[in-house]
């Protein structure tokens, strides 16, 4: 069992009863950066030439980031870390959170390196309503999480242990989170802040490791407890995922009061929904927007693979463990 | 919502969707489905438009549209070509009225106004006025070659190349640009006008385009035209600081840098000056690395340095760590590049599992100058003296775990490159001045440099996909090619400006030339070969031995013509000796056979006859060199030097964007078998690998493979049959899928045993990607589980184990959704794949499959589709 208290077997490792949680641990020790590994130079030139609607965005998009994956870091902490019982899982999570803490000081770096009102910046998520509004609806299911505890050992803990995860995993990592990457990415994709850019697509592919480990934890559990699996918590569920497309949408009109070159507000957000649709299905829920993808340009930017001149741009693709695989042998 | 746009003027004006959608229109006139285009990147552009949007920004939309579409349809590549060029002639040539006969004659009679206004702004030599007959060039001018880039391709050129005005803006149409190049290497010939439309010609057909610098200097008022520098950095402190001034002049007129660091003294070893020791050569490289970072190379690019060291050297394990990415940064090369210049006696004490001796170059001062045999006796000296006690310092490993040291780093840093300094010196015919003791920056450069000649090569490239017709390389055309690549680069010599003396008297007293070729790969598809098959290696050995025969008997003619370079007497050349000859060195040298064949595969081409013409006179000390022309490759619209594709579709990060790299090879193919439209989201979904494309015939999945799916040892034996005929060295990028360290240690042994003198990257493949944005994506089906996808199969009573459905929740949906088996109903009918998936009797669970696909077939995104298969795929 995934969820619940842990007992002395839940040490060992092995025999691993998760190897999903495994691989997704292994890979992401071979994702390992530091943000000190890009230098930002070449985007304080580009930062000079911006509009001030692109400052803009991009203040506010690190200014939500930057206390974001603290945020989820305390969640997972507090939330989910204690009530699992998976040494695989607690093994990949040890990694994540470095990964969460990893972030923030990348977006630390960020807001260090460039000449923004730093006073300013770190209040924005306290001070404006759109984006205090996002970090209330993770607090309310982190409140639970962590001021009340959870007894995962009934059925309303599990369900609790759920909408937790959906609030912090499915929302605000899986379709928040990947709104402001699009965002961030669109930058890139006009030839500015590509440092910045890097950084992301790092952020990016952990998240994306994230997301999976979120995705496959919920389907183990509700697997494990069919009991969970009602129409009514369905539909539970699906409100949370659209409650935080609405946060979403009211944040993306103060990041886009106007428009920048290739982005506005309701771009943003019928990407938004185009994500949000593809997590209920996900979760094997029905999809709710029908909204089709207006950033066809990612694919450029996700889904190939890249090909790096190292002399012009980091290089991003690198992972570090290498001399440990061994090709797998018949009979292995 | 009221759209108004912003002016140039500033003036505000209403949006007028009319206007846009006729300059889309115009852009789209005599493609094949110009409406439906006009309307798709109408539609898309209007989706990112906002009140205030300036008209610039509008236009940049409207491409960047375009742009987005290329995935779909190469079509579109066209039309953002076209939409970019707009842009330029506008403000090249002023408005014109949309009449392409009215834009050939503006473009045409401005001409000559054009290079008189920047000779007279101090842009432009003074000779590109005098010296020509401007009318002339002028009526040679065809602006509709325009219509041959590619859109990475002429975006590139505009961004690094384009010569801009004080307000960086592009003052160069793509043909004002070629002709400016052409001009500015014919100064000195006898009809510079004649000379200046034959390279032209040349370039503007694509058919070869000069290399970078000389893409930004030529023509110039500042015509640093050189390429690639190897300067070596000798063991006292006025020559590391000479050094590091010397790395900041280079960069800034944008040449790549080859730094040796071999004879620095280690970390520890004594100064005599104060009775300290050494901080040996860490700290200097970091001086470097931090000097490149402040230069713009020709104000155009970051600067770009290769460190290399000799694996002997006492320090050589810090070396292997400089592009570790956790660490000291002081200790960190963030920006430079490593290689590894290596010894057969090295690769000798790997094979028999020896031990390999590390020493301090103070003490082993003329290790740096041997190669071959000699340097092997001397180093057992050097380990003998070890091994009395009689060396200060000293570091002693099994050969095999640095081996193994070096390999790992590679693997996860894709550094140091590995460089072999025997086959460099052995085969080179231009060391009679000296010791070659590393390569470039692209690893293609073999020249000799000492503390007086920092060594200078000039680059061009030949596009061999531009001389196919009909199916078959015009041998012809190629030799014209050659030739005239030949004589504008060694003009190019007499009119370069290089910022140091000791490169400016090198390149004089060489005259080294480095002639590449790209485009390789793009032939092989065109004339359907599979990049690992014999025959694509018989090609390279036919296509290379034909390029260099022609190019050297060139140079042997210019010396007729002008004299032989200073340097030639005591070379190789004057023994009559040509790249071929000098295998058998290598060979005698090992006392191994290399494997290869060394037959010459152009029947019809007299070596012997060449031969005895070189004895005679040689013009430039080296001929060719492969460089990766990862820009000029992209420009010319053709995969870059000896390099495979890497991916049917890839993203190209640059500093002038990142690009969709979509092959237009395959598309055709595709195309004309009605296949394209079916399996397009497909192969993005699969990164670019049409391996596992349902569909596709065999012989297309063999020319079509992408780099990490090439057998890895076709590389090796592509750069071992080019090598044979190229007298400097190629650009080897290399591609592993495989992790295992076993496998990478063959790989790389056998490339030595090939004879191969330099590899360059390794791209490893990621194990690992974001999740991707625009295709269809469900990480739950890799669970097989179906989550609250349970629900609805349970009140249906459908056992477990069988197709899952997303559940359906009473709720209001903004957009009223059908029922999913309604929807695979329609499907069904609408889709002819899928009947006959159907009626081929493969179970219900398997035909979900191409149903899915088959919606990628409607202009709707596939994400769209309802019928999402948890449990079955």
């Amino acid at each position: 069992m995934l969820v619940g208290k842990a007992s002395p077997e839940d040490y060992n490792l092995h025999p691993s009863q998760y190897p999903w949680a495994t691989d997704l641990y292994n890979q992401a020790v071979r994702n390992t950066w530091f943000p000190h590994e890009i230098a930002l130079k070449e985007d304080l030139d580009d930062w000079a030439k911006m509009t001030e609607d692109e400052r803009h965005a991009v203040e506010f998009l690190v200014a939500f980031f930057n206390p974001a994956e603290l945020i989820v870091n305390r969640s997972i902490a507090l939330g989910i870390y204690p009530y699992l019982k998976s040494a695989e899982c607690h093994l990949y999570l040890a990694k994540v959170m470095w990964e969460e803490a990893n972030h923030c000081v990348a977006f630390e770096y960020v807001l260090q390196t460039f000449p923004i009102d730093r006073e300013r910046a770190f209040s924005l998520h306290q001070n404006v309503p759109s984006m205090k509004a996002k970090e209330d609806f993770i607090n309310k299911y982190m409140k639970r999480m962590t001021e009340e505890e959870l007894d995962v050992t009934t059925l309303e803990g599990k369900r609790d242990f759920i909408r937790n995860l959906v609030a912090t995993n499915i929302v605000m990592e899986g379709i928040w989170f990947y709104s402001g990457f699009m965002v961030a990415l669109s930058f890139r994709q006009r030839n500015q802040l590509r440092n910045v850019g890097s950084l992301v697509t790092w952020v990016l592919r952990d998240e994306s490791l994230h997301l999976k480990f979120g995705i496959n934890l919920i389907h183990n559990i509700l697997e494990e407890n069919p009991d969970m699996v009602t129409p009514e918590f369905a539909e539970e569920i699906r409100q949370i995922v659209i409650e935080g497309v609405n946060l979403e949408t009211a944040f993306n009109k103060d990041l886009f009061p106007r428009g920048i070159l290739g982005l506005n507000a309701d771009y943003v957000n019928q990407y938004v929904q185009y994500v949000a649709d593809r997590r209920l299905i996900e979760l094997g829920l029905e999809k709710y927007y029908n909204a089709t993808n207006p950033a066809k340009w990612m694919s450029t930017a996700t889904d190939v693979f890249e090909l790096v001149n190292f002399f012009e741009a980091q290089n991003t693709n690198y992972e570090v463990d290498s001399g440990g695989e061994k090709k797998t042998k018949p009979g292995q | 919502m009221t759209l108004t746009i912003t002016k140039r003027d500033g003036q505000k004006e209403a949006f007028n969707a009319d206007k846009i959608n006729r300059s889309i229109e115009r852009a789209c006139v005599g493609l094949l489905d110009p409406i439906g285009m006009t309307t798709q990147i109408a539609t898309e552009t209007k989706l990112t438009l906002y009140d205030g949007i300036t008209t610039e920004e509008m236009d940049a939309a409207t491409i960047n549209a375009a742009v987005q579409n290329i995935k779909e349809d190469i079509e579109y590549d066209k039309v953002a070509v076209r939409l970019l060029l707009k842009t330029v002639y506008r403000r090249v040539v002023g408005e014109y009225n949309h009449d392409p006969a009215e834009l050939e004659t503006k473009h045409r009679v401005q001409f000559s106004a054009h290079i008189k206004k920047h000779v007279a702004d101090g842009l432009l030599d003074g000779r590109m006025e005098k010296s020509f007959d401007l009318e002339k060039l002028a009526s040679a001018l065809k602006v509709e070659r325009d219509e041959i880039f590619t859109y990475a391709g002429l975006s590139s050129l505009f961004d690094r190349y384009s010569m801009r005005d004080e307000n960086q803006k592009r003052i160069e149409s793509p043909q004002y640009f070629f002709m400016r190049i052409a001009m500015g290497l014919s100064y000195n010939e006898k009809n510079p006008t004649e000379q200046a439309i034959k390279f032209y010609d040349r370039m503007s057909r694509h058919l070869y385009i000069a290399g970078g610098s000389t893409n930004i200097g030529a023509g110039t008022a500042r015509p640093a035209l050189s390429n690639c520098f190897l300067l070596e950095v000798h063991d006292d402190m006025d020559h590391i600081a000479k050094s590091v001034a010397d790395v900041m002049k280079i960069s800034k007129a944008s040449g790549g840098i080859g730094v040796s660091i071999t004879k620095l003294r280690a970390a520890g070893s004594p100064l005599k000056s104060s009775n300290t020791v050494s901080s040996g050569p860490t700290p200097f490289a970091k001086i470097m690395d931090t000097a490149i970072r402040a230069v713009q190379r020709g104000g155009k690019k970051l600067g770009a340095l290769c460190f290399y060291m000799e694996n002997w050297h006492y320090d050589f394990p810090e070396f292997i760590d400089w592009k570790h990415n956790a660490g000291d940064d002081y200790l960190r090369m963030r920006t430079a590049n490593t290689a590894v210049w290596i010894s057969d006696e090295f690769m000798r004490r790997v094979e028999k599992g020896e031990d390999w001796y590390m020493f301090d170059p103070k003490e082993t001062p003329d290790l740096n100058e041997l190669y071959g045999q000699a340097f092997s006796l001397r180093y057992a000296e050097y380990v003998e003296m070890a091994k009395a006690g009689k060396m200060r310092l000293v570091k002693k490993v099994p050969a095999t775990e640095q081996w193994h040291q070096i390999l790992t780093s590679l693997q996860s840093t894709s550094h140091p490159w590995l460089t072999w300094k025997d086959p460099v010196n052995l085969r080179a015919l231009n060391n009679n001045t000296g010791t070659i003791h590393m390569s470039n920056l692209c690893t293609e450069i073999c020249l000799p440099q000492d503390k007086d000649n920092i060594a200078v090569c000039n680059l061009a490239s030949l596009n061999l996909a531009a001389h196919i017709e009909h199916k078959q390389i015009n041998w012809k055309e190629l030799e014209t090619s050659v030739r005239l690549a030949v004589r504008q680069l060694d003009n190019l010599i007499d009119i370069n400006v290089l910022p140091i003396e000791e490169a400016s008297r090198s390149d004089r007293e060489n005259r080294a030339v480095g002639l590449g070729v790209m485009g390789f790969a793009d032939a092989l598809e065109q004339l359907s070969m599979s990049y690992e098959s014999p025959h694509a290696w018989d090609f390279a050995d036919r296509v290379f031995e034909f390029i260099s025969y022609i190019a050297i008997d060139e140079s042997a003619e210019l010396a007729k013509e002008r004299g032989s370079y200073n340097n030639f007497k005591g070379s190789g050349w004057s023994f009559g000796l040509v790249p071929l000859d000098t295998i058998e060195r290598v060979e005698k040298d090992r006392g191994v056979v290399i494997d290869l064949p060394k037959i010459t595969k152009q029947k019809r081409l007299d070596w012997d006859r060449l031969r005895a013409k070189v004895k005679g006179g040689m013009r430039n000390a080296t001929l060719m060199a492969v460089a990766p022309n990862a820009n000029i490759g992209l420009v010319a619209g053709t995969t870059p030097g000896i390099d495979p594709r890497f991916a049917q579709v890839f993203s190209r990060n640059k500093i002038s964007g990142k690009y969709l790299d979509l092959n237009h090879n395959l598309v055709k193919d595709l195309k004309n078998m009605g296949l394209w439209d079916e399996v397009k989201e497909h192969i993005i979904e699969d990164q670019g690998d049409i391996s596992r494309v349902e569909g596709l015939p065999a012989y297309l999945k063999e020319i079509y493979k992408t780099a990490f799916t090439t057998n890895v040892y076709a590389y090796i034996e592509v750069a071992a049959r080019a090598q044979k005929w190229v007298d400097q060295a190629l650009s080897r990028n290399m591609y592993l899928e495989s992790r295992d360290m076993d496998d990478m240690k063959n790989v790389y042994m056998t490339a030595w045993r090939k004879g191969l003198k330099t590899t360059y990257y390794l791209h490893m493949k990621p194990r690992h990607t974001a999740e991707q944005s625009t295709t269809n994506v469900n990480k739950a089906e890799m669970t097989g589980k179906r989550g609250f996808g349970a629900i609805k199969l349970a009140a249906a009573g459908v056992p477990l184990g069988a197709v899952a459905s997303p559940v359906a929740v009473n709720m209001p949906s903004p957009i009223e959704a059908s029922a999913p088996d309604l929807v695979v109903a329609q499907k069904s009918e609408s889709t002819p794949a899928e009947t006959v998936r159907s009626e081929s009797g493969v179970a219900e669970v398997a035909s979900v499959k191409p149903a899915e696909r088959s919606v990628a077939d409607a202009p709707t995104d596939p994400a769209d589709n309802p019928n999402v298969c948890i449990a079955c795929q």
